[in-house]
């Protein structure tokens, strides 16, 4: 049998192998350690669930495996009824069945899906037994007979086995697509069309190619990211007054002096204290992406409908740059001017709905950035300041983030250290 | 100077050559088949399986003969017509080499009579005793065969030392007959000349005869053979040939360390095949070959050269007509994109000596060489009706099974005919058959197909006609 890496807790569900604690050839008993894993908390020893003799050992020192990677063979394990083992095959890579290759990745260690998975086989150095029109058929598919358990005398395959063993692929495919990155196309496949009209005079509109793409990113990012919000407010009764002195010299000088500018500014302050919010992650790879750039989305409300357009290297630019850059983006997205290379890059977002009115929301994480920040409207609330109720302006502040990258102490200290940035604004970040 | 073009080209007309040039005419494609001999059919047909074949059936007539007065049918001594022999054998050579002509023209398959090399990549030189023709193609299939070695030692110029070629043509009977290597040809002329009534001497380097089939298959052929040859010679090396007036006087390197020489009428060189591509012009072209000068090809039989394959005996493996025939149609599907491969092809081998030998699939010494658990399950040709018939009980069917899902692995047979019995043991282990499938099918009686079944049941402990204390129940 396959002995695969199994969940070992959280957030320890992959990591580089260390050491390797058996050899081919050799008996070992249940329990025994198989291989030391460091997982970026610790390093911890994983045990074989059965006993056995060991096959083929599958991995080395420095190998990077995930939850589902077979570590080992065992052959005549001890303690499983069966006595045929996994296939100790790869996957079908180059795969012409549609679905195999994810199907595969997708089943290892899935219970409800254990089911459906391949029977085992032991390895035999002869060609699995169907007859030779069987074996050119899989062949042509790209379908290994040696997944297949043949239903005849001896395990002979036969048409109907292949033909069932496809079905369950099939099944197993579309299975794991409602679970995987592409839940879009399912769900829209899933529903079914309502008739409205039977409660009331309706008009039907078709949907814009914006509306389909903004329905499309955000059910992907709503899906794949674990999503939490921190709230907060900022008094920005200090930013306001110093709104008020500059405003004059920025409007002479052809820039709009608004509360956005100022967040953009303290934003980037707050990110480069806090990068993992300025990052993305490479799913492909399980690994992080730290980037050295600002470039910061700006959600625009148009007649259409929300996009985003990117303001780049917030890190380079005085307040007047930023400032005149972002009307200037918010005009051409408007009149729907920004071309698609002012729509990529991003590194984070900013959604600012105080123009419009409101307080908190939750905003949705644009991915593949890991973090949006949300502002409302500021207004004049009663603050306790120093024993005493003043008025003051409160900015409603809303960071959203994905959980998988991002955890919760993390955003408490990154609201933290912008609400700081904001309500101490540094006035010399204003000199024109 | 006239420049044909077509989409393939088969350079060799054996039985590797037509079946492609024909695969590849009936799939649509224009052929031309090149070949230097004027009668298509290569080694196989011309100097090979089929004259061999004829003279082993003629002289079988004789043997059998000879030994059936104490069956109470007496002949007196048989007169041998060489040369009627020999014309009767090549009107057979000449129809099927007929045929395969007539069936070339049927398909419109062009056959160039010359010889072909190599110009470049894409481009053929024919040259024939009528000038010379250059062939463009877009494919390129090489099935040039092989011709047999002869050691520079052996090659004296003297026509008493002959190889298989020579010794089909039956220049006389010699009085004595060495034949030097006992592997399948050596053996099968060896059983042709002694019934015409030749002293035969083998001998052989390694340790047995028939090296390859199993011992107890190669046991009744090595009974049959210390019988009627004068003796077998194993663990022996032929050191020097000199031409001795009317004989060759050969000198032995005994396995003692000794040395000996006698005088020989005649002697056949048997001791292996050579690939027949040099001087074909492949430097011209990307074509890589081995070692022992086979050209290299891929599981599609591809060679380096993009377009240019090479199938049968010159591309080395098993030198067999049926194994180049299957990669005739590898090359041909591959060429036309399709998926095949040769790989995991059963390759059944027979030898055509008395008793014949065959097998197919796993044997039980490769079984002990890789080490893999088999049973073996036989049944004794002493236990069966027919074979006592016609008085060969000195034959074998055996199976070869895997004793976790009772699939039929391999066949090995010795006996009378043993080469039709295997086509069963190939589809058996084709589809993948096992044991109890064979023991399920009913085969007729009085036949040999019946040690089959039986050899089959045997598997399970009750066989009809052999008893066992060993009984398995079937699944």
């Amino acid at each position: 049998m396959d002995v695969k890496l199994p969940n070992l807790g959280e957030g320890a569900d992959s990591g580089t192998i260390v050491s390797i604690l058996v050899k081919e050839g050799e008996e070992i008993t249940q329990g025994q350690n198989l291989i030391e894993l460091e997982n970026g908390k610790a390093v911890v020893a994983v045990p074989s669930p059965v006993g056995g003799k060991v096959g083929n050992v599958l991995v080395k020192v420095g190998d990077k495996i995930s939850v589902g990677n077979v570590i080992v063979v065992l052959e005549g394990a001890v303690g499983t009824a069966s006595k045929l083992s996994e296939p100790s095959v790869a996957p079908v890579k180059a795969s012409r069945v549609p679905g195999i290759e994810r199907t595969e990745q997708v089943a290892a260690g899935e219970a409800e899906q254990k089911s459906l998975a391949e029977p085992a086989l032991k390895d035999s150095p002869f060609p699995p037994p169907a007859s030779p029109t069987v074996r050119k058929i899989a062949r042509d598919l790209g379908i290994d007979l040696r997944r297949i358990k043949g239903s005849e005398h001896g395990g002979r395959i036969v048409l109907d086995d292949v033909r069932s063993y496809i079905d369950r692929l099939q099944k197993l495919g579309s299975t794991s697509t409602k679970a995987s990155a592409k839940p879009a196309e399912t769900s829209v496949a899933a529903v079914v069309s309502i008739d409205f009209s039977k409660w009331g005079t309706v008009t039907r509109q078709p949907m814009t190619s914006l509306r389909k793409t903004i329905s499309r990113r955000m059910v992907e990012s709503w899906t794949t990211i674990p999503h939490v919000t921190q709230f907060d407010e900022a008094d920005i009764s200090g930013l306001m007054e110093l709104r008020k002195k500059h405003k004059a010299a920025y409007e002479a000088a052809g820039a709009s002096l608004t509360v956005t500018v100022f967040v953009l500014r303290a934003l980037l302050d707050t990110l480069k204290q806090h990068p993992i919010f300025n990052a993305s992650i490479d799913e492909s790879k399980n690994e992080v992406v730290l980037k050295d750039y600002f470039h910061f989305g700006i959600a625009v409300d148009t007649e259409a409908g929300l996009i985003v357009p990117v303001i780049r290297d917030v890190d380079k630019k005085s307040m007047a740059q930023l400032a005149r850059e972002l009307s200037n983006i918010a005009v051409k997205t408007r009149d729907r001017k920004v071309g698609l290379e002012d729509l990529v890059g991003g590194s984070f977002t900013i959604s600012n709905q105080g123009g419009i009115g409101g307080a908190h929301f939750t905003p949705i994480v644009n991915k593949p950035e890991v973090a949006i920040l949300g502002l409302g409207r500021g207004v004049l609330k009663a603050a306790v300041k120093n024993g005493k109720i003043e008025p003051a302006t409160m900015l409603p502040l809303c960071l959203s983030y994905d959980h998988r990258l991002i955890d919760g102490g993390s955003a408490a200290r990154f609201i933290k250290d912008l609400l700081t940035a904001l309500e101490n604004f540094n006035e010399e970040n204003l000199k024109l | 100077m006239e420049t044909i073009k077509t989409e393939v080209v088969v350079i060799g007309a054996g039985p590797g050559g037509y079946a492609a040039a024909f695969y590849a005419a009936d799939l649509g494609k224009r052929v031309i088949l090149i070949e230097q001999d004027k009668r298509l059919g290569g080694v196989c047909l011309n100097s090979g399986c089929i004259p061999s074949k004829a003279l082993l059936h003629t002289t079988k007539i004789m043997a059998e003969a000879s030994e059936s007065g104490f069956r109470g049918i007496h002949f007196g001594a048989p007169r041998v017509e060489l040369n009627e022999l020999r014309a009767w054998k090549d009107g057979v050579l000449t129809k099927l080499g007929g045929g395969i002509a007539q069936l070339a023209k049927a398909r419109g398959v062009e056959v160039l009579t010359g010889r072909g090399r190599f110009e470049d990549s894409r481009t053929l030189r024919v040259e024939s005793a009528s000038g010379q023709q250059f062939v463009t193609f877009e494919k390129a299939i090489i099935a040039v065969g092989s011709r047999p070695a002869l050691p520079r030692a052996f090659d004296l110029g003297n026509p008493r030392i002959m190889t298989s070629t020579e010794a089909l043509e039956i220049p006389d009977i010699p009085e004595s007959l060495l034949i030097v290597g006992g592997g399948y040809i050596g053996m099968e002329l060896g059983t042709v000349y002694a019934r015409l009534g030749s002293k035969i001497v083998v001998v052989e380097a390694l340790g047995s005869i028939l090296a390859g089939a199993d011992p107890d298959l190669a046991k009744p052929v090595l009974a049959y053979a210390q019988k009627r040859f004068k003796e077998i010679r194993v663990n022996t090396k032929v050191s020097k040939m000199a031409t001795s007036g009317k004989q060759i006087k050969v000198s032995f390197a005994l396995a003692d360390g000794s040395e000996k020489s006698e005088l020989y009428d005649r002697v056949l060189v048997a001791v292996g095949r050579v690939p027949s591509c040099d001087d074909f012009g492949l430097e011209n072209t990307k074509i890589e070959r081995d070692e022992k000068g086979f050209i290299k090809i891929n599981s599609r039989q591809e060679t380096a050269e993009q377009g240019i394959y090479a199938i049968g005996d010159v591309a080395g493996g098993v030198m067999l007509a049926h194994k180049a025939h299957k990669e005739a149609r590898v090359a041909i599907e591959a060429m036309t994109g399709d998926s095949s491969e040769f790989k995991d092809i059963i390759i059944p081998a027979v030898v055509f000596t008395d008793p014949e030998v065959a097998w197919c699939g796993l044997t039980e010494t490769e079984a002990k060489a890789r080490g893999i658990a088999v049973e073996v399950s036989k049944f004794s040709w002493a236990a069966s009706g027919r074979a006592l018939s016609f008085d060969r009980p000195d034959g074998l069917t055996k199976l070869i099974i895997e004793p976790e899902t009772e699939r039929v692995l391999g066949m090995g047979i010795v006996g009378a005919g043993a080469g039709e019995l295997i086509a069963e043991g190939v589809l058996a282990v084709e589809m993948g058959a096992t044991a109890a499938d064979l023991a399920a099918c009913v085969h007729a009686h009085p036949t040999l197909s019946e040690t089959v079944m039986e050899a089959a049941e045997a598997f399970y402990g009750h066989a009809t006609h052999t008893y066992s204390r060993r009984k398995r129940s079937h699944e």
